[in-house]
């Protein structure tokens, strides 16, 4: 079950990060995103990957929570980006 | 004014060339590492990615054994495989017994050669339910791929390690010198331009190195770690002199006793199953790794019984010592010092063997994302090089060289794999050396898919190699079918995870490989037409190209 919790909060927390990268609002939204928006948006971009972090520790250990960390923000980086392009492509499409 | 001294030549003279910042420098450096051994990188971590999964892989290639429902309680298997090895292997000086677990069906048992010096073993399958030797088809199963990514196959063990080693030495230089070329890891970090050739080929390729980039960094130095004592040897040479010495620097690594001199003396060999309760009780009913036993019979038999991984990440030895003909507990090593423990832990996170399932899923895919590095990275060094080529069909010997061995290297590869896995179904059970002529199988197609690539024009050799891997791949099931009496619904019915895993996981990989050869077959009717415009124009795009 953790495992589910640590990939939910890194996605989470990339998808987050990206959508405050200038490049990926005007891909998204057509506009750039209002600063506070943005400015939140990263704190809980991080936030949420320090959480993932804290839940892998606790439910693993030291050991086996920082190698599963690994691997579950590497995996969801990658859905993150692959999300992306799929948008990307379905916009272009349009 | 020394300061301006230096500086007021270089203003004045034109310079013949541009000073090549290190960014210039690193990267030469990383496309050349990165080129001259990938196709032995790219072959190493798709089989190594497929280790992951071997015991499952070899499961799947002994259809004859049953699904294994719950796990035989490891006391008695080892009572029954040791009282099989009295039979088989008496007078041997060392037996070793590998437990079967969740994961393994089987056990596995290697011995010494009685009155043979020096490292002649012999090894056997056992089914742990009887005890006798498995009544299977004779396959190395996915311990072959897990073999074959350190030290190759057809050539000395060492040799193979050595070459391992050379090319993992390779991709360590690439990983650093790739991440100081890529100029904006941060800023480009989700950035993926579709459709814009060369440009998309590189974000993919900056793509799966920076998301997996710790993985590939520890995979790359781990592997270098694990054969360390092979690579670099002077150190403990210098340290350890003595037999003694050199004995306990052993134990301090492996739980695999040696034998001692034996006294001549007989006395039976005390009940193995009390001695692994004993070490049950220490570390958990499933978590026993290995039983070794040393002169069996022997008044100086002693029995060490190796906690599993599970649950740990390291892989410093930890066992229990029993005397064999009393079965008393003589010692118990919990720990190693904090030199061998560091090893320990960076072996097993190569390994990955402690992880649970999610776990393990995670090393699966982000090898995989490693694999996919080295193959975009080989790709793209023809990518680069064809907008240049003066008459793209008649390319010079290099790129033709490096375009061939890339189509052998990546769909070649998986075709051989997948052809490996047709030999495992159809060769005849009887066969005389069955196990070697699996192994033989996956040379051949691998050779054969050589042989196409440099046949046939380059980009219908990608095609008909990608799709051949999709039909191979994507028909393995269907062959199981008919080959054995484990369908893929009778596996789904029966709740066998392993079975079904697997041939899914089959049909995903055929899924990839059609995928990737519908892109590529797209890409070649794009570019024909504009090809030889670009003839005329590549020139000028190649000066622009390198004033930017």
């Amino acid at each position: 079950m953790s495992h589910l919790a640590i990939l939910l909060l890194c996605v989470f927390g990339f998808a987050a990060l990206a959508v405050v990268m200038e490049r990926h609002q005007e891909d998204l939204f057509g506009r750039p995103m209002v600063p506070a928006t943005a400015r939140s948006l990263r704190v809980a971009g991080w936030a949420a990957l320090l959480l993932a972090l804290a839940v892998a520790v606790r439910a693993q250990g030291w050991a086996l929570g920082l190698v599963s960390y690994s691997g579950h923000t590497s995996l969801s980086a990658a859905l993150v980006f692959g999300l992306l392009i799929v948008q990307a492509r379905r916009k272009g499409r349009r | 004014m020394r300061s301006n001294d230096s500086t007021v030549p270089r203003a004045v003279s034109k310079p013949p060339r541009k000073p090549r910042g290190i960014r210039q420098t690193m990267s030469d450096l990383h496309i050349w590492a990165g080129l001259l051994v990938g196709w032995f990188l790219y072959a190493m971590f798709l089989t190594g990615t497929v280790s992951y999964f071997k015991d499952e892989l070899s499961q799947w290639m002994r259809p004859e054994l049953a699904h294994q429902s719950e796990v035989p309680d490891p006391a008695l298997v080892a009572q029954r495989v040791a009282s099989q090895l009295a039979i088989l292997a008496p007078g041997s000086p060392q037996w070793s017994i590998g437990m079967s677990d969740a994961r393994n069906n089987t056990a596995n048992a290697f011995w010494r050669k009685p009155g043979v010096q020096g490292r002649a073993f012999e090894n056997a399958t056992f089914d742990p339910s009887t005890g006798h030797k498995v009544a299977a088809r004779e396959t190395p199963g996915g311990e072959f791929f897990y073999r074959f990514h350190f030290q190759f196959h057809y050539m000395p063990v060492l040799w193979g390690r050595w070459l391992a080693g050379f090319c993992a030495m390779f991709m360590l230089v690439a990983i650093v010198s790739g991440v100081i070329t890529h100029k904006k890891i941060f800023t480009d970090f989700f950035t993926f331009r579709w459709g814009k050739g060369q440009r998309s080929w590189l974000d993919a390729h900056n793509a799966l190195s920076v998301f997996g980039l710790p993985f590939h960094f520890m995979i790359t130095y781990t592997g270098l770690v694990t054969l360390m004592a092979l690579y670099m040897p002077w150190g403990s040479d210098t340290a350890f002199k003595t037999p003694a010495e050199r004995q306990q620097l052993t134990a301090e690594l492996s739980a695999f006793i040696q034998p001692a001199k034996p006294t001549g003396q007989k006395a039976a060999l005390a009940p193995i199953d009390d001695m692994v309760r004993q070490a049950q009780a220490r570390w958990g009913r499933d978590n026993i790794n290995r039983v070794t036993i040393t002169h069996p019979g022997d008044a100086a038999s002693r029995v060490s019984v190796s906690r599993g991984e599970e649950g740990r990440a390291s892989m410093s030895p930890q066992y229990m010592l029993f005397d064999g003909a009393s079965g008393k507990l003589l010692s118990t090593k919990d720990s190693v010092g904090p030199a061998a423990e560091t090893r320990g832990v960076l072996y097993a996170l190569h390994l990955g063997r402690f992880g649970d399932l999610p776990t393990r899923w995670l090393y699966f895919l982000v090898s995989l994302a490693g694999t996919a590095m080295v193959g975009t990275g080989l790709v793209m060094w023809t990518v680069k090089r064809r907008q240049k080529l003066p008459d793209p069909d008649k390319p010079y010997f290099g790129f033709w060289l490096v375009e061939r061995l890339n189509i052998a290297a990546i769909p070649g590869l998986s075709i051989a794999m997948a052809g490996m896995l047709w030999a495992n179904r159809l060769l005849p059970v009887d066969l005389l050396k069955r196990g070697e002529w699996e192994v033989h199988a996956f040379f051949i197609v691998w050779a054969m898919t050589l042989l196409h690539a440099l046949l046939r024009p380059a980009k219908k050799a990608w095609l008909e190699q990608l799709w051949l891997a999709a039909a191979v791949l994507a028909l393995l099931p269907l062959l199981s079918v008919f080959t054995t009496h484990r369908p893929l619904w009778q596996s789904v019915a029966a709740g066998d995870g392993v079975f079904v895993g697997i041939e899914l996981m089959l049909w995903a990989l055929a899924a990839l490989h059609a995928v990737l050869a519908i892109r590529t077959s797209r890409h070649a009717a794009k570019l024909r037409p504009s090809r030889r415009e670009a003839a005329g124009r590549s020139a000028a795009t190649a000066s622009a190209g390198e004033a930017a």
